[in-house]
C-alpha cells in the first residue's frame, strides 16, 4: 500500500485543489451543523468536527432521486429515459464509522443477482477519503462494539490519520491510488506507521460507550415473542428521525410524479418506523403497531442483517441516540436484550 | 449493468372481465420489443411489477403459463391506485412490466409426484399458471395424478370459467370446482373448500399439496391435510406482502430474514414455520 505524509495545514488546500477537477463532497459548516455538501471551487471545507450532523449516505443514496422519466402519448404514458447519471466525485473527510456504513450498504445494494444501478453507479464513481477520529469522541460513540474503530479504513479508499504535525495518507484501494498526485511526494516511513498504531490504540480506548452487539444475536434468534418488545416503543413518536439519521438504514419508497404531460419516477427515503410502511391495500398491516416496528428495526440491525450478510447493520455513530426526540437509546435496547 | 427498476414496455393486448362483479380482470400483455419476451422467461409462481407511469407499480402473480407463447397474463383485482388505473385501461394502451420476480412453484420438487392444488377465490391465479404448465403437451408425463380443488363464494366469482370447463373434459385431471352458495343455474358442487378437501380426500402417498387462498380458507384447510397425513414439507403456499422494489432492497416485505419478494413468495409450510409470524 502506498503511504504518504502531508502537512496538517495542507488538508483544506488539497480538498480545494480536488474541487477544481472533480465534484468534491466535503464537510461544510451550516449554522451550527456540519454537513457534507458539494464544495464548489470557492467552497471552504471545515475539518474541525467530530462528526457530521447527517450521515453522508445521501451521496450514494439521496433523500430523493429520479429513477426514470416518462411522457404522455396517445397510447398512454410511456417511458422516456433512465435517470442515472453521476459525476466523478470525491467524498472528502468522512469518519471511519460512516465509511464502514458504505461497506455495509454495498452488501445490500450490490448483490450478485439484483444490482441497484443507482447506488452502484454513484459508489463506483466516488472515491471515499476517510479521516480517522483521533480527538476525544462523543459520549455516544460506540463504533468499537460493532466491528469498527476510530482509526479504521473499512469502506474507504484513502485513510488520513493525524499523527501529530502530519497526516499519514494511506492509499488503500486502486481507486484511492488514482488520487495520489494530490498528496505530494513525501513517502511515509515506518515511524509514521508506529505512531499511527499508537494513536489508533489510544483512540479505541477513548471509546467508553460499549454495547453487547454480538452477544444479542443468539438471544434475538429466540425471542421474537418476548414481552420485552412491549417495553421500548411506548414513548416512540414514529417520527422516523432515527432511520433518517442512520448511516445504514436504507428503506425506500418509489413513487410517481406527473406535471402536465411529463412525469418522473422517484425514490425517496422511507422508514420502517412509519405505520403506512407495510400497510397493504386490504387494510392488513403485518407490523400493526409501533411495537412491531421497533422489533423490526432492532432485529434488522442486530439479527436479520447478520443472518443475511454476516454483518451487524450498525456502525456505532450514535446519531440515533443523539437525535431521538424522546431519548430512546439503541444502546440501552441492546443492553436490555442481552439480559433476556 | 442491467437496471432492474426499468420496466419492459408492453401493450395491453386483451382484457377479459373474469367475474360478475367486474372488479377482477385478466390483462394480456404483449411485449413491444419481441426480444423482451425471451428476457421475461418465467416459471409458474413468479410475479411481476405492473408499472403504470404516473400511478406507480403493483406486484401481481403471473397468471399465464410459460407454455403460452407470445404474451403474459395477470389477473388483477381492482383495489388500490395502480390496479384501479389498470382497470380503467383500454386495449392498445402502453405500460410497463418488470420481472419476472421472486422464486416459483418448486417444479423440480413437484416432478414425479401426485399434485393436489387447492385454490380459493381470487388467489387461484398462479395456481392456474401451474396447472396450465403441468398439463401442457409432454409436461403432463412429468407429474403424477393432478387433483384440483377450487372454490369461490358464488358461481359468478369463479375465475377462468372457460378453462375450467376444458379442464373438466380431460381424463388426466381430477377437477373439483365448488362454490359456497350456488345460484339458479349452478349445477356443480356446493360447499366450502375445506369440506370439499375432506370429501375428495387426496392420498398423501408421494403427494404435494399446493394451497393458495384467503387466510380463513387456509386456516381451515390445513388441518384437513394434516389429518390426511401430509407433512409440512409437502404443503406449499405463496405469501403476499406490500412491496415496492421487488428485489429485496426497499425493506417492506421481509418476514424475519427472508424477503417475500426475493426469497419467496413461495414457501413450504415447514419453511414458513421457521419464519417469524409477521405476515
Amino acid at each position: 500500500m502506498e503511504k504518504r505524509l502531508i502537512k496538517k495545514d495542507a488538508l483544506a488546500g488539497i480538498a480545494k485543489k480536488m474541487a477544481g477537477d472533480l465534484l468534491v463532497w466535503a464537510p461544510v459548516k451550516k449554522e451550527d451543523n456540519v454537513l457534507f455538501e458539494p464544495m464548489g471551487k470557492d467552497g471552504e471545507p471545515f475539518f474541525a468536527y467530530l462528526n457530521s450532523k447527517n450521515a453522508p449516505k445521501n451521496v450514494f443514496f439521496p433523500h430523493t432521486e429520479a429513477m426514470m422519466k416518462f411522457t404522455r402519448t396517445p397510447k398512454g404514458m410511456v417511458f422516456s429515459s433512465e435517470e442515472n447519471k453521476s459525476d466523478l466525485s470525491v467524498l472528502f473527510g468522512v469518519r471511519p464509522c460512516d465509511a464502514h456504513s458504505f461497506a455495509l450498504l454495498d452488501k445490500l445494494f450490490d448483490q450478485e443477482k439484483y444490482k441497484d444501478a443507482y447506488y452502484i453507479t454513484k459508489r463506483q464513481n466516488t472515491t471515499v477519503i476517510a479521516i480517522a477520529c483521533v480527538k476525544p469522541p462523543y459520549a455516544t460513540c460506540f463504533c468499537t462494539s460493532v466491528d469498527g474503530a476510530p482509526v479504521a479504513s473499512e469502506g474507504a479508499d484513502i485513510l488520513l490519520t493525524d499523527i501529530g504535525g502530519d497526516y499519514l495518507v494511506e492509499l488503500i484501494t486502486p481507486k484511492g491510488e488514482k488520487l495520489a498526485k494530490y498528496f505530494g511526494d513525501a513517502k511515509a516511513d515506518a515511524a509514521a506507521d508506529t505512531r499511527k498504531n499508537e494513536i489508533a490504540a489510544k483512540a479505541s480506548e477513548a471509546i467508553k460507550s460499549k454495547i453487547p452487539a454480538h452477544e444479542v444475536k443468539p438471544i434475538l434468534d429466540k425471542n421474537f415473542d418476548n414481552p420485552f418488545w412491549n417495553t421500548i416503543h411506548g414513548k416512540c413518536l414514529a417520527c422516523g428521525t432515527c432511520t433518517y439519521m442512520c448511516p445504514t438504514c436504507h428503506c425506500f419508497d418509489i413513487s410517481d410524479e406527473v406535471k402536465g404531460s411529463d412525469g418522473v419516477r422517484i425514490r425517496s427515503w422511507d422508514s420502517c418506523m412509519f405505520p403506512m410502511f407495510t400497510k397493504e391495500t386490504s387494510g392488513h398491516n403485518p407490523r400493526s403497531s409501533q411495537k412491531e416496528r421497533w422489533r423490526q428495526r432492532t432485529m434488522h440491525k442486530f439479527k436479520y442483517y447478520v443472518d443475511m450478510f454476516n454483518a451487524i447493520a450498525c456502525v456505532g455513530c450514535g446519531r440515533c441516540v443523539m437525535s431521538c426526540p424522546v431519548n430512546i437509546d439503541i444502546r440501552k435496547v441492546v443492553e436490555d436484550i442481552s439480559k433476556l | 449493468m442491467q437496471n432492474p427498476y426499468i420496466p419492459y414496455p408492453v401493450i395491453v393486448d386483451k382484457i377479459i372481465t373474469e367475474v360478475d362483479t367486474k372488479d377482477i380482470k385478466t390483462f394480456r400483455f404483449k411485449f413491444v420489443n419481441p426480444e423482451d419476451e425471451q428476457k421475461y422467461a418465467y416459471i409458474p409462481g413468479q410475479f411481476g411489477e405492473l408499472s403504470i407511469y404516473g400511478k406507480g407499480e403493483s406486484p401481481i402473480g403471473i397468471a399465464s403459463s410459460p407454455t403460452q407463447k407470445g404474451y403474459v397474463e395477470f389477473t388483477v383485482q381492482k383495489a388500490g391506485v395502480v390496479t384501479s388505473a389498470l382497470h380503467e385501461m383500454e386495449e392498445g394502451t402502453m405500460m410497463g412490466l418488470r420481472g419476472p420476480l421472486g422464486n416459483s412453484w418448486p417444479l423440480e420438487f413437484l416432478e414425479g409426484k401426485n399434485i393436489v392444488i387447492v385454490g380459493g377465490g381470487f388467489a387461484f391465479t398462479t395456481l392456474r399458471s401451474l396447472i396450465n404448465y403441468m398439463i401442457f403437451g409432454d409436461n403432463r408425463k412429468r407429474f403424477g395424478n393432478i387433483t384440483v380443488i377450487y372454490g369461490a363464494r358464488n358461481p359468478g366469482l369463479l375465475l377462468y370459467k372457460d378453462e375450467l370447463i376444458e379442464w373438466q373434459k380431460r381424463d388426466d385431471l381430477n377437477i373439483n370446482v365448488t362454490v359456497d352458495k350456488g345460484d339458479a343455474t349452478w349445477k356443480g358442487r356446493e360447499g366450502f373448500v375445506p369440506a370439499v378437501c375432506k370429501e375428495v380426500a387426496p392420498s398423501k402417498e408421494n403427494a404435494v399439496a399446493v394451497i393458495c387462498g384467503p387466510p380463513v380458507m387456509i386456516r381451515f384447510t390445513l388441518p384437513v391435510f394434516f389429518e390426511l397425513g401430509f407433512t409440512k414439507e409437502n404443503i406449499i403456499s405463496s405469501l403476499e406482502m406490500r412491496m415496492k422494489c421487488g428485489i429485496g432492497k426497499c425493506g417492506r416485505c421481509n418476514v424475519g430474514s427472508k424477503y417475500v419478494c426475493k426469497d419467496g413468495p413461495v414457501f413450504s409450510l415447514a419453511e414458513l414455520d421457521k419464519l417469524t409470524p409477521e405476515y
